[in-house]
C-alpha cells in the first residue's frame, strides 16, 4: 500500500456524496469488456473536486467529466474548446467570449455564460495563475446566455494560457450551483458537460471509480490534440481500479486483468517490454522534476552560501540512477525552467558543469558560518523516489561534515511538518524533497514553488524582491519576449538559489498492446480518443 | 529452505556436543538445542556486526543491483548497498526489536498483572482497560502509532509492545489467582505476612516459567510484525537496515534481483523459527503442564 | 446464565467506551494535518489554513470529542473528512470482501488445522507429527506478504489457475467470487493453520491420555470414530478458545492480505485512511473491529456451555 513507488499523488483525498447525487450515471447494462478500459492510475482519487485540491488525479477525473473553455494542444498552444469565438477590445482591456452551440450538462441543462463566470471565479481563488490574473480584473460578467466578458485594469496577455493550462487546478466548467460552493469546501455533486459521465451508483470510493460515455456530447470537428480538438469517447466505460501495490498491479497487467497502468516502476519496464502483450510509452514528455526545498527561515539555509553549496553538492545523475536505474528514462537538468520547456535556457548554469564538487560545497558551507548544528531532512517512507533522494542527500552532507539528520515519517507526516515554521529542533525542518511535472516549471506564474514572496509563499519561504519583479515582468511580456525575461529570472535565481533540482525523469506508462490512441501530455491523461482494438 | 537449515543446525548442534549427559540433553530437547544454536549464531553476528568488514549504509548508485559474487558476496540492493552487510546489521535491529518488545511487554504486563491479581479494587478497572486494548486490532494500533508519530525504532518497539501487554497481564493474573488459593499462600496470609512479601516470595516465582515461554512467542511475533509494518510503510526508518525494511523495499525485485529479498527473508524466517523452537523447548522443560495445555 | 450474560454485556459497554477514548486520544494528540494532505502539493499555506478552518479541525479537542461521541452513541460514525461520505456507508461498501475473506479463511484453515493437529497427536513422535509441526512452525515464521507474492507468482502469473487480484461480489458471479478468494484465503490461513494445529495437537495429547479414552480403546472402539467422537469433542473447549483469539489474528492479517491481493475491504479502507489522516474513518473502523472482536469472544465464551455441558455460568 503506502509503499508504492513514485505514486506521487499530490496531496489529496476522497469526495462525493453518493446519496445526494442524482441518478445521472444510469447505465442500465454493463458495457462489453471490449469497450471497457480498466486502468490503474497514480493513486486513489481521494477528492472528486478538481478545484478544491491540486492533486493531479483529481484533475484527470475533471478532464473525464468536465469540459474546458480552452485547452492546450500538443504544442502547448491554447486552442478554443467550449468557446466558439473570442476577441479583445481595441485597448486590449476587455475580452469577450462566445460559447459554441450544443453544450449541455449531464443532467440535461444547457451550459450558459453564467456557469462559466461562476466557475472562473471559484477557480481563480484556488489557482496561482487565476489569482495573478484576478489582481488585474476589474469586471467579469455574462452578457447573454452564450457570451461573457472580462475587463482588466491593464492588458493581460496571459489570459488564454491561464484558461487553457493543463496544470492543476485546471479551469473546468461546472454548473453555476456547484461553482458557487465555497472554494475552501468541496462540491457535493459531480455533474459536468464533458465526454464521460461519472457513474456514482457503481463507483465504490477508495476501491474503483466508474465513468460512462456521454452519448450526447458534441465534440469539436478538429482532430484531438492534447486538451484541444474533438474529444471523442471511443470507449463505453472507463474504470479506475485503486490497486495499491505495484507488484500486484504489474502481475494484473501481465495477466490482462487491467488494460492500463499509469506509473509502473521504471526498474520493471524491461520486464514489461519483454512481454509482447504489453506496450510501454512515455506520455509526459516534459518529465517529472525532483526538487529539494530548503528552509529560508533558519540557519544554515537563511544564508545564500549554504544554498549555493547545495547546487554543488547534488549529483543529479546519482539520484536518478539510484531511483530509476535505466538512463533511458532520466537526465540531469540545469535550467530553472525545467528541461524541454519553451523557457529552458542555460543562463548562469556554470555550477552545473562543475557539480558535483564536494570540496566547493564544503567550502561554501564553511563560508556560510555553518556551526555543526543538525540539518533536519524530512523523509517520506512511502515514496521511494523521495526516500532515495533524501538518503543520498544525507550521505553527501555527512561526507562534507554537515550533520544531516533524517526525520522519517509517511508522506502525510511530511506535508504536515513542512508547514511548520518553528525552528528545526522544535518540530520544524531544513530540507524536504518533492516533485512536479517538468512542464509546470516552465511557467513562473502557475507553479507556486516559483514564488519568492517570503512567508506568504510556498514551503521553504524564499524571499527575493528582484525575483518577484521579474515574474511580474514576465507575465506582462508579449509571448515572443518571454524567453528574454526568463533568462533574467534564471540569472538571478541561480544566484539566490530558491531551491535545487535533483534530476528529471520520464515516467513511462504501460498498457496492453491493444490499447491505442492514448493522448500523452504533461500533467493530464485524458481518456477520450483511447480505443481497444 | 528454512526447515532444511533448521535440521542441519540441529545435527550440527548434536554432533558438536560431547559427553554423555550433554548428548542426553540434546536428544531429550532437540528443538530447544537447535533453536538456541541458530539464535546464538545470529546474536553473535549481531554483536560482531560493527567489527566485521562491510558497510551497510553507503549507497553507490553505479553498482546497484549487482548479483551475488560480483565483489559482494550477497550482491547489492537497489541503492547499491551491500546486502550481506545489511543482513548482518539487520540482525541487530530485528533482534533488538524482538528482545525489547518481549522484555518490555513482560515487565509491564507482570507489574500490572500482579497488581490486578493482588489488589481486588484495582482488578476490574485494569482488566477492562486491558480488554479494551486487546480489542483494538494490534496491527492497526501499531500502524496508527508509527504513522501518526515519527518513525523510529523506539516508536516501532512501543507500538508493538502496547498490544502485547494485555495478553501478558491476563496470563499473570490467572496465575496469581490460581496461586492465591493454594494452601501455602492462604497459610501465609493467615499467618499475617504482608502483601509485598507474599507476592515476592510465593506468587512471583510461579509466574516466571509461563512468562518465559510467553516471552519467546512475543519475541517471534514482534520480529514478524516489524516486517509487516515495514511492508505497510510504517516500520523502522528506511535508513536503518532491518530485515523487514530490506524485504519491503526490495519486493519489486523479487524476479529481477531475488537476492535482495532472499537474504533478509531467509534470515528472518530462520530467526523466527529458532525463537519458536526455543519457546517450544522451554515450554516442554519448564512447565510440562503448560506444555499440555498450550 | 442470564445474570452472567447481563454482566458480560455491561462490561462490553465499558470496554467499548474505553476503546473509543483511547482511539480518539491516539489520533488527535499525534501530529498530522488532514488539510495539508487534502490541499495537494501546489497549494499555498494560506489555502491550507482556509481548508482546515472549514473542516472544523481548529476546534478544541474536548468539543471535537463530545461531538464525535454523541453522534457515535446515536449510531452515526461521522462523515469522512475528505469525501463527505458517511463512514457507515463507506464501511458498508467494504464489508462484503472482508467478510468473504474471513469466512473463506476459516473454512479452509479450521478443518485443515484440525486434521493436522489430530493426526499429529494420534501418531505423536512419528514423522507425520514432525512434518505437521514443521508446517505449523513455518506458517508462523513467514511474513504474510512474502507468502502472498510467492503464491501470486506461482499460481496466478505462472500457472494462471487463479486471478492475481481483485474481487467479484458474491451476488454477481459465485464462481468468480470463489476464484478470487482462493489465494488470499490460503495466504491468510497459513498462520491460522499453524496456530490451531499446534493447540489441537497439545489438547488432543492431553485428552488421549485420559482414562476414558484408554477404556474406549480397550473396549475395542475403532480408531477413527473413537478419535473423532470422544477426543475431539472433549478437546473442543480449548480449540474454540483459540479460534476466538484467532479472530484478532484474522483481523490483523486481513489488512495485509487485502493490500497484496487488492481486495476492496475494510482493512484497505482503514490503512488508506491512516495515511491520509481521515480521523472519522480510522475511529469508525477501529470501533467496528473492536466490537466484532468483543462480541465474538462473548459468543465463544457462551458456546462453551453448548459444547461442554459441564461448564455452567
Amino acid at each position: 500500500m503506502a509503499t508504492t513507488r513514485r505514486r506521487f499523488v499530490q496531496g489529496s483525498v476522497a469526495a462525493a456524496t453518493f446519496m445526494a447525487a442524482p441518478a445521472i450515471g444510469r447505465a442500465s447494462e454493463t458495457p462489453a469488456a471490449a469497450k471497457t478500459l480498466k486502468a490503474v492510475m497514480q493513486g486513489d482519487l481521494r477528492s472528486l473536486d478538481p478545484i478544491w485540491t491540486t492533486a493531479n488525479i483529481s484533475s484527470y477525473h475533471g478532464a473525464l467529466i468536465y469540459d474546458t473553455l480552452f485547452g492546450v494542444d500538443a504544442n502547448d498552444k491554447p486552442q478554443p474548446q467550449m468557446v466558439e469565438s473570442f476577441g479583445t477590445s481595441d485597448d486590449q482591456l476587455t475580452w469577450t467570449f462566445k460559447l459554441r452551440d450544443g453544450l449541455g450538462f449531464h443532467d440535461g441543462s444547457p451550459v450558459t455564460a453564467a456557469d462559466c463566470v461562476a466557475s472562473i471565479r471559484r477557480w481563480a481563488v484556488r489557482d496561482g495563475a487565476g489569482q495573478h490574473m484576478f489582481l488585474r480584473v476589474k469586471d467579469i460578467g455574462a452578457k447573454d446566455d452564450k457570451t461573457f466578458a472580462i475587463t482588466f485594469s491593464e492588458p493581460y496577455p496571459l489570459i488564454l494560457d491561464a484558461f487553457a493550462k493543463a496544470g492543476t487546478p485546471v479551469l473546468y466548467i461546472m454548473r453555476k450551483k456547484d461553482a458557487e460552493t465555497d472554494p475552501m469546501q468541496q462540491i457535493t455533486e459531480h455533474v459536468g458537460s464533458g465526454p464521460f459521465i461519472f457513474n456514482t451508483n457503481e463507483t465504490k470510493q477508495g476501491a474503483f471509480y466508474v465513468y460512462d460515455r456521454n452519448a450526447k456530447y458534441r465534440p469539436r470537428s478538429e482532430p484531438a490534440s492534447g486538451m484541444a480538438g474533438g474529444k471523442i469517447a471511443k470507449l463505453d466505460r472507463v474504470i479506475w481500479e485503486n490497486v495499491a501495490d505495484d507488484q500486484t498491479a504489474i502481475a494484473a497487467l501481465q495477466n490482462g486483468e487491467i488494460d492500463f497502468y499509469e506509473l509502473p516502476p521504471i526498474d520493471l519496464i524491461d520486464q514489461l517490454e519483454a512481454d509482447k502483450n504489453i506496450h510501454v510509452e512515455v506520455l509526459n514528455k516534459s518529465g517529472q522534476i525532483v526538487w529539494c526545498r530548503m528552509n529560508w527561515l533558519y540557519p544554515p539555509f537563511n544564508n545564500v552560501k549554504a544554498r549555493q553549496a547545495m547546487l554543488y553538492l547534488v549529483n543529479q545523475n546519482d539520484v536518478m540512477k539510484a531511483a530509476f536505474g535505466n538512463p533511458k528514462y532520466y537526465r540531469a537538468c540545469a535550467s530553472y525552467f525545467g528541461c524541454g520547456t519553451p523557457m529552458e535556457n542555460d543562463e548562469n548554469t556554470e555550477w552545473f558543469k562543475e557539480a558535483p564538487n564536494k570540496e566547493k560545497a564544503a567550502q561554501l558551507f564553511k563560508e556560510s558560518g555553518y556551526d555543526g548544528r543538525p540539518i533536519v531532512i524530512l523523509q517520506p517512507t512511502n515514496f521511494a523516489v523521495f526516500n532515495t533522494a533524501d538518503q543520498l542527500l544525507a550521505q553527501w552532507l555527512r561526507e562534507i561534515g554537515v550533520n544531516a539528520e533524517l526525520a522519517a515519517s509517511d508522506w502525510g507526516g511530511v506535508v504536515t511538518r513542512r508547514a511548520n515554521r518553528e525552528p528545526p529542533e522544535k518540530g520544524g525542518w531544513n530540507i524536504f524533497v518533492t516533485s512536479a511535472s517538468g512542464a509546470a516549471f516552465g511557467n513562473p506564474i502557475t507553479l507556486v514553488g516559483h514564488q519568492a514572496n517570503g512567508e506568504k509563499g510556498w514551503f521553504g519561504w524564499p524571499s527575493d524582491e528582484t525575483h518577484e519583479k521579474l515574474r511580474d515582468k514576465w507575465a506582462k511580456a508579449q509571448p515572443q519576449d518571454r524567453l528574454a525575461v526568463a533568462k533574467e529570472i534564471q540569472r538571478n535565481a541561480w544566484n539566490f538559489v530558491p531551491h535545487v533540482y535533483m534530476g528529471l525523469y520520464l515516467q513511462p506508462a504501460a498498457m496492453r498492446a491493444n490499447v491505442k490512441g492514448v493522448i500523452g501530455m504533461p500533467e493530464l491523461i485524458p481518456f477520450w480518443n483511447i480505443e481497444k482494438t | 529452505m528454512s526447515e532444511a537449515s533448521a535440521f542441519s543446525a540441529r545435527e550440527l548442534a548434536a554432533t558438536a556436543s560431547v559427553g554423555p549427559s550433554r548428548r542426553h540433553f540434546v536428544r531429550r530437547h532437540p528443538s530447544l538445542v537447535a533453536g538456541a544454536a541458530i539464535l546464538a549464531i545470529f546474536v553473535a553476528l549481531a554483536l560482531a556486526a560493527p567489527y566485521l568488514p562491510g558497510d551497510p549504509l553507503t549507497m553507490t548508485p553505479a553498482r546497484r543491483l549487482s548479483p551475488p559474487g560480483s565483489g559482494f558476496l550477497l550482491g547489492t540492493d537497489a541503492l547499491g548497498r551491500d546486502v550481506l552487510a545489511r543482513t548482518i546489521h539487520g540482525a541487530r535491529v530485528s533482534l533488538l526489536v524482538g528482545f525489547s518488545v518481549a522484555a518490555f511487554s513482560v515487565l509491564v504486563g507482570l507489574a500490572i498483572g500482579l497488581f490486578a491479581g493482588s489488589i481486588r479494587k484495582a482488578d476490574a478497572p485494569l482488566m477492562r482497560l486491558m480488554d479494551a486494548l486487546m480489542a483494538i486490532p494490534a496491527i492497526l494500533l501499531a500502524i496508527a502509532l508509527v504513522s501518526l508519530t515519527r518513525a523510529s525504532v523506539t516508536t516501532v518497539v512501543i507500538a508493538i509492545t502496547i498490544p502485547e501487554v494485555p495478553r501478558v497481564v491476563r496470563l499473570v493474573r490467572s496465575v496469581v489467582l490460581g496461586v492465591r488459593e493454594q494452601p501455602f499462600v492462604e497459610a501465609a496470609i493467615a499467618g499475617g505476612a504482608r502483601l509485598p512479601k507474599i507476592i515476592l516470595r510465593h506468587i512471583l516465582p510461579s509466574t516466571i516459567p509461563p512468562l518465559i515461554v510467553q516471552a519467546t512467542y512475543i519475541c517471534a511475533s514482534a520480529i514478524l510484525v516489524e516486517a509487516s509494518l515495514s511492508f505497510l510503510g510504517a516500520g523502522s526508518p528506511p535508513e536503518i537496515p532491518s530485515w523487514g525494511n530490506m524485504i519491503a523495499s526490495s519486493r519489486l525485485y523479487l524476479a529481477r534481483a531475488p537476492w535482495t529479498i532472499f537474504a533478509p527473508g531467509i534470515a528472518l524466517a530462520l530467526v523466527v523459527l529458532a525463537v519458536n523452537l526455543v519457546g517450544d523447548g522451554l515450554r516442554d522443560r519448564l512447565d510440562p503442564r503448560l506444555a499440555r495445555r498450550m | 446464565m442470564i445474570a452472567y450474560v447481563a454482566r458480560r454485556l455491561a462490561s462490553l459497554v465499558v470496554v467499548m467506551a474505553l476503546v473509543g477514548v483511547c482511539v480518539f486520544l491516539l489520533l488527535h494528540l499525534a501530529p498530522g494535518d488532514p488539510a495539508a494532505i487534502i490541499a495537494g502539493d501546489n497549494a499555498t499555506p494560506e489555502q491550507i489554513a482556509g481548508i482546515r478552518t472549514k473542516l472544523g479541525l481548529d476546534e478544541a479537542l474536548p468539543i471535537q470529542f463530545l461531538r464525535w461521541s454523541t453522534s457515535v452513541l446515536s449510531g452515526d460514525l461521522g462523515v469522512s473528512i475528505f469525501s463527505n461520505t458517511p463512514v457507515t456507508t463507506l464501511i458498508g461498501q467494504r464489508l462484503e470482501p472482508t467478510l468473504s475473506l474471513a469466512l473463506a479463511t476459516l473454512a479452509f484453515a479450521v478443518p485443515v488445522a484440525l486434521v493436522l493437529g489430530v493426526l499429529a497427536a494420534w501418531r505423536a513422535g512419528s514423522s507425520i507429527d514432525r512434518a505437521s509441526m514443521i508446517v505449523a512452525v513455518t506458517g508462523f515464521s513467514a511474513p504474510a506478504f512474502v507468502v502472498g507474492y510467492l503464491m501470486i507468482y506461482v499460481f496466478a502469473v505462472t500457472l494462471r489457475w487463479f486471478p492475481v487480484q481483485g474481487y467479484t461480489p458474491f451476488g454477481e458471479n459465485i464462481a468468480d467470487w470463489a476464484r478470487h478468494l482462493v489465494l488470499p484465503a490460503l495466504t491468510l490461513g497459513l498462520a491460522y493453520v499453524a496456530l490451531i494445529a499446534r493447540i489441537t495437537r497439545a489438547t488432543m495429547l492431553e485428552v488421549l491420555a485420559e482414562d476414558y479414552i484408554r477404556t474406549a480403546k480397550a473396549k475395542g472402539v475403532a480408531t477413527g470414530p473413537m478419535l473423532l467422537k470422544h477426543a475431539l469433542k472433549n478437546a473442543g473447549v480449548p480449540i474454540i478458545t483459540v479460534i476466538g483469539i484467532g479472530v484478532a489474528l484474522l483481523i490483523g492479517g486481513v489488512v495485509i492480505t487485502e493490500t497484496v491481493y487488492n481486495l476492496p475491504g475494510v482493512g484497505r479502507l482503514v490503512v488508506d485512511a491512516i495515511s491520509k489522516r481521515d480521523y472519522p474513518i480510522i475511529q469508525g473502523v477501529i470501533l467496528v473491529f473492536s466490537a466484532v472482536y468483543v462480541v465474538i469472544n462473548l459468543v465463544v465464551d457462551l458456546s462453551y456451555t453448548l459444547i461442554d455441558p459441564r461448564i455452567r455460568y
